[in-house]
This record gives C-alpha cells, sequence and structure tokens, in this order.
C-alpha cells in the first residue's frame, strides 16, 4: 500500500502516529496527519502553512476548541468529569476512516497531476480537502481559510519544477 | 467564533462533531473508570460484566495502557 510512499512521507506518517499515540487516541485520524504536517521539513508544506501561520501549538488549541464546542453545543462539558490528562497509547494507532480517506485522496491527487509519488505536499492536500469532519472545523476555529490554502498548495505544487 | 462557511449544513455539522467528540469523551471516561475500579481491587471479569463486554475485550482494549501507567491491578483473573 505504501510502496509509492518516500521517505518524506513515510516520516509523515510515522509522525501522524506519534502524535495520535501522545493524544491517547486509539487510531490516527486526519487531524494527526495535519499536526504532523505542521512539523515537517517539506519546503512546499512549510510555506503553505506559514502563510497561514498554521503551527503545531495553535492547531492542537484549535483543535480542542472544536472539542469543546462540539460538547458545549449539547450541554456537556469535559470538566464536569475527573477525568485524567491523556494518556498515551502503547500501541501503535490503527487508521480511522478520516485518515484513511486522505491517503486514497492522497494518491488521487498525485495521479490526476502525474506525480509518481506521493509525497508530504499531497498529504496536505488530501487533508485540506476534506470537507466535514474534525479538520475543517478545527481549521475554521483557528481562522484559517481551508479551501484557500489547498489551492496556494495546489499553485505551490504546480510551481515547484 | 466559528466561522461556518466551511461546514456544508452548520446545524447539521454540529449535531454531528458532537456524536464524535461525545464518543471520545465517553472512551477517555471508560478508561479512567476501568482505572479507578481496578485500582480499588475490582478483576477485569467484574469490570468487563459491569460494562457489559466480554473480559477479553476490556483486557485487550486497556491492559497495555493501564499497565503502563504503573497501576496495580488484580491480575489472576486474566
Amino acid at each position: 500500500m505504501f510502496e509509492r510512499f518516500p521517505r518524506s512521507s513515510r516520516r509523515v506518517l510515522q509522525r501522524a502516529r506519534d502524535e495520535a499515540a501522545v493524544l491517547g487516541s486509539p487510531k490516527l485520524e486526519a487531524e494527526h496527519l495535519l499536526l504532523a504536517l505542521t512539523r515537517d521539513e517539506d519546503p512546499v508544506v512549510r510555506q503553505v502553512l506559514a502563510t497561514a501561520r498554521l503551527e503545531h501549538d495553535a492547531l492542537r488549541q484549535a483543535l480542542e476548541a472544536q472539542d469543546e464546542a462540539a460538547l458545549a453545543s449539547i450541554g456537556v462539558s469535559r470538566t464536569a468529569f475527573a477525568l485524567p490528562p491523556n494518556r498515551p497509547l502503547t500501541r501503535t494507532p490503527g487508521w480511522s476512516t478520516s485518515s484513511k480517506q486522505a491517503l486514497i485522496r492522497a494518491k488521487t491527487v498525485a495521479a490526476a497531476r502525474h506525480d509518481g509519488h506521493i509525497e508530504p505536499p499531497h498529504l496536505l492536500l488530501a487533508v485540506l480537502r476534506a470537507e466535514a469532519g474534525t479538520v475543517p472545523r478545527a481549521l475554521a476555529f483557528a481562522g484559517v481559510d481551508r479551501i484557500g490554502l489547498a489551492v496556494q498548495t495546489e499553485t505551490a505544487l504546480a510551481g515547484r519544477r | 467564533m466559528m466561522k461556518t462557511e466551511t461546514a456544508p449544513i452548520p446545524e447539521l455539522a454540529d449535531g454531528l462533531a458532537a456524536v464524535v467528540a461525545l464518543r471520545r469523551l465517553a472512551d477517555d471516561l471508560e478508561l479512567a473508570e476501568v482505572e479507578r475500579a481496578l485500582q480499588e481491587g475490582w478483576t477485569w471479569s467484574q469490570v468487563a460484566e459491569a460494562l457489559d463486554v466480554t473480559r477479553q475485550a476490556v483486557h485487550k482494549k486497556y491492559a497495555r495502557r493501564i499497565d503502563a501507567l504503573g497501576t496495580t491491578t488484580r491480575r489472576h483473573d486474566v
């Protein structure tokens, strides 16, 4: 499944696994891919995320804000429960539907551009293209123009060569 | 404030996001309560019965995470 993933994007996937594990998430979700991408060294990814000022901590906060607001909308608050802080996961998190979808979309993006490899910018574009779910909601909380960022990623990818 | 223009139908998206957040909260609560019960001396079998799941299911889901915390649990029934 990952034969067209070069070392650069495998590094993103490994970091995403670490992000999920640290947050105690049993599944690797699309938001963990995005968190991993905020720490990536790929020049296109860095450039695009820098214009949106989307840094790791800011995204973490936006994800928490999204979660809190979603619970508040049904009258639930996490603070009402005596919950310990995040418990790190000791096993490798499995893929969630949102992250599987992102991988499939990344392959489609690369194929449409006739790119032989699925690189970090393809992964970024794939994550940004999700229209519903935690990632678009958290990005809205962070004040990030998701669609604009996706267009920018596409432009940067096109201008790469 | 949340910008809703990115979600297809804001009210519906809010409701569905609430379900996702609630599932996550329920999972976190389950881990905390399982850990607490084990610390109080419950066996995995008793925890499983209380949660209405099999002992294998609850043990598989939590044993390593709870062990990783260094919690002393009664393991004779595993």
